[in-house]
């Protein structure tokens, strides 16, 4: 966890990713966590940073309350993002018989926000552990997709396209390629394991968007 | 409706449930008070809720912040209720996703009667987004994931899930 050093642009980086999709930086309320990395930083992030500064505005609002917001103030390397590695020596995510201790129980009672947390954490390590490569088959395969003519929303049929979520499938690039008459075909990339997610599934489901796709084809099929 | 201001009810820890009726074919929520005419229509009757509370400040604390909070429960009826297909669901999530982008609440640094009422009009759409959907509309599922956290105001409603590891960090 942690931020890195907060006074360089990197720092900072890392703060504003880590809260595009946060209002703070733990749970759902200020509390002293907000505190403490309000404190290490040097000045109002950038415009740039549009979270960070976001961020730093809201909490600045919170000056005169600060000392009776929630919580404990903690060492800066306990907060942030859990995949970046703790650098203050204590252990989180890194291992994964440790991530079997995080959502134990804990002994005080468990408040709602303490509950979201172990929710998040247990989603966190599902989706680690099914990234995992172990022996897995997979195959990375280029689609075709072809519109009905040059009339068609080809954004929304790459929406569609990726609304297809598949255990085993996983979208990539895609780029919109120009077959005549001004109509574009989409080229889409996507990786998928052997045993889950074969092309006639593909076709199908992609197929399946009547009123955006005539066609599907496989232009390139590579084992990985 | 009347099921939208139970809740309300609830989230401002009212106890008493007052009785509401509807009105008309759209359906206009109506509460009947015990002095003077019935109120009508879901912000009025949501505003004398907010005062009935005793929470006054969910309305907002200075002139500017009141403005704003009557803007967006003003948007909240006409654009969100109104709303019919995917097209004006864009529009709305893309203002909205804009607007969000500087602030924590949508008067600012405030929790108020616009962030619960948009929350509860928003939340049908929230809920049917794809994981796409919600990335691409960050900022509103920010303030969507808070305000469903904010104590009181989720109750018997679906927790929305938003992933934390984000997927398409390359698109948009």
């Amino acid at each position: 966890m942690g931020f890195g050093d907060l006074k360089s642009a990197a720092g900072l980086q890392v703060l504003n990713d880590f809260l595009a999709d946060r209002s703070y930086i733990e749970g759902y309320v200020p509390s002293q966590a907000d505190i403490a990395v309000f404190e290490a930083i040097a000045a109002p992030p950038p415009a740039d940073l549009c979270h960070a500064l976001r961020w730093y505005n809201h909490i600045k609002s919170y000056e005169k309350q600060k000392a009776s917001l929630p919580g404990v103030k903690k060492a800066l390397g306990k907060y942030g993002p859990a995949d970046v590695e703790d650098t203050t020596g204590a252990a989180t995510d890194s291992k994964d018989d440790d991530d079997i201790d995080l959502f134990g129980s804990d002994d005080e009672e468990e408040s709602e926000e303490a509950k979201k947390l172990r929710e998040e954490r247990l989603a966190q390590y599902e989706s680690k552990k099914s990234k995992k490569p172990a022996v897995v088959a997979k195959s990375s395969i280029l689609l075709d997709v072809k519109p009905w003519d040059d009339e068609t929303d080809m954004a929304k049929l790459e929406e569609c396209v990726r609304s297809i979520q598949v255990d085993g499938l996983v979208w990539g690039s895609s780029k919109l390629v120009p077959v005549g008459y001004g109509i574009k075909k989409l080229q889409i990339q996507c990786v998928v394991e052997d045993d889950k997610v074969g092309t006639d599934m593909l076709e199908e489901r992609i197929t399946a968007f009547e009123d955006y796709v005539q066609s599907m084809d496989v232009a390139a099929f590579n084992k990985i | 409706g009347p099921a939208e201001l139970a809740l309300l009810e609830r989230a401002l820890g009212l106890r008493e449930g007052n009785k509401y009726g509807v009105q008309g074919e759209r359906k206009v929520p109506v509460l009947q008070t015990n002095n003077g005419p019935g109120l009508i229509g879901l912000v009025t009757i949501a505003a004398y809720l907010v005062k009935q509370a005793k929470k006054g400040q969910l309305l907002g604390s200075s002139a500017e912040e009141k403005a704003v909070v009557q803007q967006w429960l003003e948007y909240r009826v006409t654009r969100v209720d109104g709303c019919s297909g995917k097209e004006d669901t864009r529009i709305i999530l893309k203002d909205l996703n804009m607007y969000l982008e500087d602030k924590v609440y949508l008067a600012g640094n405030n929790f108020t009667l616009a962030d619960i009422l948009m929350y509860y009009g928003l939340h049908p759409i929230m809920a049917d987004l794809t994981v796409q959907e919600k990335e691409k509309y960050l900022n509103v599922s920010r303030w969507f994931n808070h305000i469903q956290h904010y104590p009181g105001v989720r109750q018997n409603l679906s927790n929305v899930v938003f992933i934390k590891n984000r997927l398409y960090t390359n698109a948009h």
